[in-house]
């Protein structure tokens, strides 16, 4: 009996370093692949290119991520990056603000849009997957209305942000993005504010049983899926060098993609952070990957819509019973 | 004379062999009892042969005919009619489109209205259940939802049915119901048809089969006609060895009031309610389905729309308790009825299932919570209340129901909870984990909690209670002391309300 329950708490503890380590390994083996059969693909210009578009998607990510633990889902995203980016273009520009002043009221402005959709969907009980669609349209047309519809160059300054830091060869967006996922991990897994919401995703009448007020949390993630978008739109911003009103269109699916890839449930209670980073991860070397190899944007397209299914596939058969 | 159903050497494991050489055989026309501890393998039996599970080894005959079904449809065609434990039910289909599912009655392409609510009707009123056929399951208390459920078994043919299997029909149910189901089944038992119960009434078991078989650990221990058997041979062929005996009532001294509940009332609990259960007591609710017991217990846990009046706990200072979570925090616990849908975290470990209500008080959202901690607090609860399970790691899904509901006994251990709300605490658990939670009941009140039970089984209350509180159509009809009661005044005071209005029995609005 005794040596039964240890055999099983070790085959328990392995499984749940086995949920990302099999994402790693499925990761490496897409890397390999590409580093075989394209010529330049593990060269420090591929990589550099893979790596200053993974922020915004990145923070992107680890919002949806928390969301969809809490049993909920936000497909304002992509729109919040937009008008947080807009933002930031016309304090900057127009009104004159300090840029780093700018960047926080852009923060601000997507942490607004998540605060509404928060309240909306957690005190006024709306269903968040209509009040989040509500937000991607509303937050789209605010981000045309601030720019005028416009391109709006913002410049040098903002792009530092972008650009790798000589003789480390990342960027402070990237470097920040990662500490996100760190502390977004540890929070989902290791903080009170992280179990509860778990619980809540996993069965929210027996989490208000347990005397978890449920309102709060189900706001919370949602504002910080808000702010998080916020940053993601001034890293886009600071990777264009410009606030694009068309900016991020459809990012909301790829920070899905890369959340399921990475073993998020969409009906809640399941999911990790570290796991969604590696999604995002696979979904960058794909398309680069596929780029390289000379494969149109269809047919990109396609193979990376197979990929998410595929994945999907993997995690039921993983967590089969 | 052949049996209806032969099951030979039938074997069948997942990790762990769960049913080991199981034979038996139910004659035409006989009602089968089967009985065993959960997890001694019922289920898994009843699902082979339903065709929901194959079977490893062995093999079934049906009227002598081997028989093999590879799905529940093949299993139909063959006329094998299940009401399952885990209701089959379609929450957002009508009754009438849910006891017809498997058979709905079409004109061209269409359903046929008409003929889809007249023969639901039919089958509904055989079963004594009184609900609009266009009502949708999802609004059903749990009693109406089992009612559906059997109305639903009950709808094939009686040509072709050959075999019912009945899990657990009457867990749900108050006792005239559960008379009613009874009379029915020895009707079409005597019309031929072959029945397997499922129970753990055990004396229903004995008053309603003509044979009954005895799981324990998937084998078959004891199988004998119920003429000259008592419930205590049923418990030791379960239990083997290792039955607890039932603890003697010792008297407690009751200590002060610690719950006052004034003039409370909800939206689902709409007449004013005032009671008060002191510290050192157990008070139990009786009532028939739809008596309003669990929505009261909701309202006093600070649950349900529209609440007023007032809920009191006294300790060093008063509070008032208007939410659950202000309730958890002043060391209420809530047991609610539904065990999977109202307490469980599915798919999570036992340990996040353990400390769950407890993490509040670590001091705010962001504290830590420390793996080796957790496992360490949730060994210890899970040892203390003989919880069967591999370690704290293991998944709460793979527990049996008994073992499941002691984890949440081990949930409010954890807060140390001293004012305790259950409801049916011992639904569809076995006989062992039913004896280990009233000794443990017993022994939160010799330590002071006061606790309020609700439970449709008459024996658990008055095995249990200093205090019996009667509910009829949401108004108490009576209180009695220990003492005081009868079976016969209780059941009377339950009824009281429906006396007038005896069409309406059973029906919530």
């Amino acid at each position: 009996m005794r040596q039964h329950s240890t055999a099983a708490g070790i085959v328990a503890r392995f499984s749940l370093v086995f949920e990302e380590l099999f994402i790693f390994i499925a990761l490496l083996c897409l890397v390999a692949f590409f580093a075989l059969s394209a010529d330049n693909f593990l060269t420090t210009g591929t990589l550099s290119a893979i790596l200053s578009q993974l922020p915004a998607l990145t923070v992107v990510t680890i919002g949806m991520t928390l969301v969809l633990v809490s049993g909920g889902i936000d497909l304002s995203v992509g729109s919040v990056v937009a008008l947080s980016s807009a933002v930031v273009g016309l304090l900057y520009t127009v009104f004159g603000l300090p840029l780093p002043l700018a960047a926080l009221l852009g923060i601000l402005a997507g942490g607004c849009a998540g605060l509404v959709n928060g309240l909306l969907g957690s005190y006024l009980r709306l269903p968040i997957f209509i009040v989040t669609l509500g937000m991607l349209e509303a937050g789209r047309g605010l981000a045309y209305l601030v720019t005028g519809s416009q391109t709006m160059y913002i410049g040098p300054d903002i792009q530092s942000m972008a650009l790798p830091i000589p003789g480390l060869g990342v960027s402070p967006a990237f470097l920040l993005a990662l500490a996100l996922v760190i502390v977004a991990q540890l929070t989902l897994t290791r903080t009170v504010f992280g179990r509860y919401v778990i619980a809540i995703g996993s069965n929210e009448t027996a989490a208000k049983i347990s005397g978890i007020r449920t309102e709060p949390y189900l706001c919370a993630v949602l504002v910080i899926s808000g702010l998080l978008a916020g940053l993601g739109g001034l890293m886009n911003a600071a990777y264009l060098g410009a606030s694009d009103p068309n900016a991020a269109l459809g990012l909301e699916l790829s920070a899905i993609a890369a959340a399921v890839i990475g073993g998020t449930s969409l009906m809640g209670g399941r999911g990790s952070i570290v796991g969604a980073f590696l999604g995002v991860l696979i979904i960058a070397v794909l398309q680069n990957g596929l780029a390289q190899l000379g494969v149109s944007e269809p047919v990109k397209r396609l193979i990376t819509g197979l990929v998410i299914i595929l994945a999907v596939l993997l995690d039921r058969w993983r967590s089969r019973p | 004379m052949t049996p209806r159903l032969a099951i030979e050497s039938l074997c069948k494991r997942f990790a762990a062999p769960v049913l080991r050489d199981v034979s038996m055989a139910v004659a035409p026309g006989s009602i089968h009892g089967l009985v065993g501890e959960n997890g001694a393998g019922k289920s898994t039996l009843i699902n082979i042969v339903s065709g929901l599970l194959p079977a490893d080894s062995g093999s079934l005959r049906l009227n002598g005919a081997s028989y093999r079904p590879g799905s529940r449809r093949q299993a139909l065609d063959h006329g094998i009619a299940l009401a399952a434990q885990e209701m089959s039910l379609i929450d957002t289909l009508t009754v009438a489109e849910n006891i017809l599912l498997a058979n709905l009655p079409q004109h061209k392409l269409a359903i046929d209205r008409e003929r889809l609510i007249e023969r639901s009707l039919l089958l509904m009123n055989r079963v004594d259940l009184r609900v609009s056929p266009q009502a949708a399951v999802a609004e059903l208390t749990l009693a109406e939802r089992q009612l559906v459920e059997l109305a639903k078994a009950l709808s094939m043919p009686e040509s072709a049915c050959k075999l019912l299997i009945l899990d657990e029909p009457t867990s749900a149910l108050t006792s005239p119901q559960a008379d009613r189901l009874h009379s029915l089944l020895t009707e079409r038992a005597a019309q031929g048809l072959s029945i397997i119960y499922v129970s753990h009434r055990l004396d229903d078991v004995l008053s309603v089969c003509d044979e009954v078989s005895v799981l324990r650990d998937g084998q078959i221990v004891l199988t004998a006609p119920t003429s000259g058997l008592g419930a205590e041979d049923l418990i030791h062929a379960m239990c083997g060895e290792e039955l607890l005996a039932d603890d003697a009532i010792a008297a407690s001294p009751r200590g002060p009031i610690r719950l006052r509940v004034e003039a409370l009332s909800s939206a689902e609990f709409p007449e004013p309610i005032s009671l008060q259960c002191h510290s050192g007591e157990i008070v139990g609710i009786a009532g028939l389905a739809g008596a309003g017991r669990s929505e009261l217990l909701h309202a006093i846990f600070g649950l349900g729309e529209r609440r007023s009046g007032k809920v009191l706990l006294s300790g060093e200072a008063e509070v008032s308790i208007d939410s659950p979570s202000t309730a958890v925090r002043h060391g209420m616990a809530m047991i609610a009825e539904d065990r999977k849908a109202q307490g469980l975290f599915g798919g999570k470990s036992l340990a996040m299932n353990t400390t769950i209500a407890g993490l509040g008080r670590l001091g705010g959202a962001l504290a830590a919570v420390l793996p080796r901690r957790e496992l360490d607090v949730s060994e210890r609860l899970l040892q203390k209340l003989k919880v069967k399970s591999e370690g704290p790691r293991q998944d709460i899904d793979r527990l049996s129901g008994g073992n499941q509901q002691k984890v949440l006994f081990a949930r409010w251990l954890q807060t140390e909870a001293d004012v305790w709300l259950l409801d049916e605490p011992t639904r569809g658990v076995d006989i062992g984990a039913k004896l280990a939670i009233h000794q443990q009941l017993r022994r939160l009140r010799d330590q002071g909690a006061a606790i309020l039970i609700v439970s449709s089984e008459l024996e658990e209350l008055t095995a249990l209670c200093d205090r019996i509180l009667v509910l009829s159509a949401r108004r108490v009809a009576a209180c009695y002391e220990r003492g005081q009661w009868s079976k016969e005044l209780l059941l009377d005071a339950a009824f009281s309300q429906f006396k007038n209005s005896q069409s309406h029995a059973g029906a919530s609005t």
